[in-house]
């Protein structure tokens, strides 16, 4: 089996591909891993925070794929199901790292090592300007409550529609809208310096 | 509309979900209110932003890693499956063995620990004339009617017949002498 060789030569949905995975082809499956892999990634990344461990997580989820295909009924998405994995995982890591209470200096990422916040500076250029404002979003958004940073990188970030957001965290439609509309208000809160 | 009922309205109203009646409602109040306008449009800029934050991709090595694992887990697997065919742990061949080895040793015990009569005391078999002469009392049963009674003085002891038999049987014919 090899990941890379087979990569986009399918023309099916996540479901039919979910499902021909079920039977057997294990070309599906390269398939899915290779359309999943850098928007969980992406995802996880903004609850860990670590590159390495929200990789890690991934593999968890694509390997969790493999041994539980035969868990996934065609009743939801497919991607609401390999996202709620994902999103599983990856609350399972940050109690475990919570319990640690330990955190090393050297796998402190970029964004954790503390530092002075500068204020905007007029003559930065527009490219690192923006760079900077991105930074502070990222920085704000891991400041969120669990449920609301949830929910704001879902929609925000990974674009998903409100019914697939309230599938995979698994509360009512209002609510994740009430939630999503609360976030972006404590967001603008935290970045209320940046004008 | 109050500061609560806007604030509930902001994301909709971004995202066009508002109706006709609502957004105008809520347009009337941006305009009396243009703090309320910045905010809007500062939440508008910060759901842009956050759309074009770098996007991270997985390393090269993901998949090779991936494929590692699986390898990995379902061989694992596979050797904490118990494997097919095996009896009590035993292979059928070493079970069979083993059922050979058993059935033997059992034979061979009671063999060598089987009661043989040849090996009884028969002496110790018959009571005593003094034990006899001593019978318990009991009004309804005479000395002579006791030892009537008593099997090991009657002649059909077939025990005693035995002994006396074997005292008697000849074994002159039998045993031959090899002359040197």
């Amino acid at each position: 089996m090899s990941l890379d060789k087979q990569h986009s030569t399918f023309v099916y949905t996540d479901e039919q591909l979910i499902g021909r995975f079920q039977s057997g082809d294990e070309g599906a499956y390269i398939e899915l891993v290779n359309r999943y892999k850098d928007r969980l990634i992406n995802f996880v990344y903004q609850f860990l925070g670590d590159i390495e461990q929200a990789e890690d997580v991934v593999q968890d989820t694509m390997l969790k794929l493999y041994e539980k295909k035969h868990y996934y009924r065609e009743i939801a998405k497919f991607s609401t199901w390999i996202y709620t994995i994902a999103r599983n995982l990856a609350n399972t890591e940050l109690r475990k790292r919570k319990r640690r209470k330990t955190t090393y200096l050297s796998r402190m990422t970029r964004e954790e090592r503390e530092y002075e916040i500068p204020a905007v500076q007029p003559n930065l250029d527009q490219n690192l300007q923006n760079e900077f404002i991105r930074e502070r979003i990222q920085e704000a958004i891991k400041k969120l409550p669990e449920h609301s940073k949830s929910v704001i990188i879902l929609r925000d970030i990974q674009e998903l529609s409100y019914d697939d957001i309230s599938n995979i965290v698994g509360v009512p439609l209002g609510t994740v809208k009430s939630r999503i509309n609360r976030a972006r208000l404590q967001l603008q809160a935290e970045l209320q310096d940046l004008k | 509309m109050d500061r609560y009922q806007f604030e509930d309205l902001i994301s909709e109203y971004i995202e066009n979900e508002l109706s006709l009646s609502k957004r105008k409602e809520f347009e009337s109040y941006l305009e009396n209110n243009p703090d309320a306008l910045e905010l809007v449009n500062a939440i508008r800029l910060n759901i842009e932003k956050a759309g074009t934050l770098p996007k991270i991709k997985t390393s090269s090595k993901f998949n090779d890693r991936l494929l590692n694992r699986i390898k990995l887990e379902t061989d694992d697997r596979k050797s904490r499956l118990p494997i097919k065919g095996l009896i009590f742990g035993f292979t059928p061949i070493h079970a069979s063995m083993m059922t050979g080895l058993l059935i033997a040793f059992v034979f061979i015990n009671i063999q060598l620990f089987k009661p043989s009569l040849d090996m009884i005391d028969s002496k110790n078999l018959y009571t005593t004339n003094e034990e006899l002469t001593d019978p318990v009392p009991n009004p309804s049963l005479n000395i002579q009617d006791f030892h009537k009674t008593h099997l090991a003085d009657t002649q059909d002891d077939s025990m005693l017949t035995d002994s006396v038999n074997r005292s008697k049987k000849d074994f002159s014919k039998k045993i031959q002498f090899v002359n040197d």
